[in-house]
């Protein structure tokens, strides 16, 4: 007994290194993995709202710009009012519509904290439980798609971007219809890539890639970039698909939350397929 | 008791510094500016071990709480406070350490300083990169990490140094 506590009185500098090392190093793999508490991230109540104050200082200087870009889109909005359309059936014309049902809510919000550098890069947004945002929404900007909500709170919520290691969008290349995956490699915050193309079919640069909307998070047809390039796999009959983003994420400002209005209806349905029947394998 | 006034007004001024300021600075080339292992470096070299390896543990899980880290900032930071009396110990003057000096770049010289805090910056930034990679898939853009953050952050240290910090009284 004696032994065993000389041993601890010798070694408990290490212990305590030990035991707090362990404890930083688990809850890293954990947070990498599932988010299990949102207290401890930028979403909680005080890392949002001194972000929020920080944001109120720094938004100032962006202010022309930000004007400038929501000129812009009111331009392109009003254009789509039935104001300004040219009525050509006039005995036909309704607006109340019961062709079209509204499938998708818009919620917009505002970037209170972003990262581009890092491996993983999540973006703070001021808009969280209150305004009905929830896990696994989908984020997108005037530009392109930015992410997926990750985790919320009361007030704040946070982005997983599409420049993290492991985002997996459904995207398609447009004028062929070609469908594969999107990943981030980690180190250009311009530029990402498609995987799982074989090399079979041609791609033109510069044809655009879009959303494919397949999960009922985005969409169809929300614009992510442009193709830059095409790099062949060593060893593999695939390409490696080179995509310029259309939005610059290190200046991004304002984003809209993705409200998908029928998605209980979507993943109801999806439940039902039995479980043991035989998927096609690619 | 000065000393740990002075000590508590840096730790808040340094979480400050890290969580608004360089954590917003993005260098690209993959470039983190980390100034916190230059707080840990500076605490008083009679610092008990347990109240270092503490402080260095609780700066890096409120950097980690601002950004979205958890435990990555905490964890190489409490490495480098454990390890940074042997450091120390293995650099020592031929006498032992003046403990009315402090471990700054004046007070110690520069030949010193850097390999001291060279020393600790580095195993720092292995640790950190490495485990924000979490696999050594890419290792030669890790490595790049390392080696530029370490020159940047090295060179700010310098300079926080000249602009903050004097010779302590003889």
């Amino acid at each position: 007994m004696q032994q065993l506590i000389a041993f601890f009185k010798r070694f408990r500098v290490f212990l305590v290194f030990i035991i707090l090392q362990v404890f930083a190093i688990s809850t890293y793999v954990q947070y990498l993995s599932f988010p299990q508490s949102q207290y401890l991230t930028s979403a909680s109540y005080f890392g949002g709202k001194s972000f929020a104050l920080r944001y109120g200082i720094m938004k100032h200087f962006e202010l022309e710009n930000t004007n400038k870009k929501l000129q812009l889109e009111n331009v392109a909005l009003r254009k789509k009012t039935i104001n300004n359309l040219y009525q050509i059936n006039r005995h036909l014309f309704k607006v109340s519509d019961t062709t079209y049902a509204q499938q998708y809510d818009f919620i917009s919000c505002l970037i209170t904290n972003s990262n581009t550098g890092k491996l993983n890069n999540y973006f703070t947004i001021d808009g969280g439980e209150l305004q009905g945002i929830k896990r696994g929404m989908g984020v997108f900007s005037q530009k392109g798609v930015v992410g997926v909500i990750h985790n919320t709170s009361e007030h704040y919520s946070v982005v997983k971007s599409v420049l993290t290691q492991n985002i997996n969008i459904d995207v398609l290349i447009l004028p062929i219809n070609l469908y594969g995956f999107l990943k981030w490699d980690g180190k250009d915050p311009r530029r990402c890539s498609i995987t799982g193309i074989t090399n079979d079919v041609k791609i033109r640069k510069g044809s655009k890639v879009v959303t494919k909307g397949g999960s009922g998070v985005f969409p169809k047809g929300l614009l992510v970039g442009y193709v830059e390039k095409l790099r062949p796999v060593e060893g593999k009959p695939l390409w490696d698909v080179v995509v310029r983003f259309s939005e610059d994420y290190r200046r991004l400002d304002r984003v809209y939350v993705i409200k998908n209005l029928f998605i209980e209806e979507q993943r109801d349905l999806e439940k039902k397929i039995p479980n043991n029947a035989k998927e096609p394998t690619l | 008791m000065n000393i740990i006034i002075v000590g508590f007004f840096r730790f808040i001024l340094f979480v400050f510094l890290q969580i608004f300021i360089f954590n917003q600075i993005e260098l690209g080339f993959g470039i983190h500016l980390l100034m916190c292992p230059l707080y840990v470096f500076l605490l008083p070299f009679e610092i008990n071990l347990f109240v270092s390896m503490a402080l260095a543990f609780g700066m890096g899980a409120i950097v980690d709480v601002f950004s979205n880290t958890y435990g990555l900032h905490a964890s190489s930071l409490l490495l480098m406070a454990y390890l940074r009396p042997i450091i120390f110990k293995f650099f020592s003057p031929r006498e032992e350490y003046d403990p009315l000096k402090t471990p700054t770049y004046y007070d110690m010289g520069h030949l010193w300083y850097f390999s001291a805090f060279g020393a600790l910056l580095l195993i720092h930034n292995s640790w950190f990169f490495i485990l924000e990679a979490f696999s050594f898939k890419s290792f030669l853009y890790t490595l790049q990490k390392i080696i530029l953050s370490f020159l940047i952050i090295y060179l700010f240290s310098l300079l926080m140094q000249v602009f903050f910090f004097r010779r302590s009284k003889k």
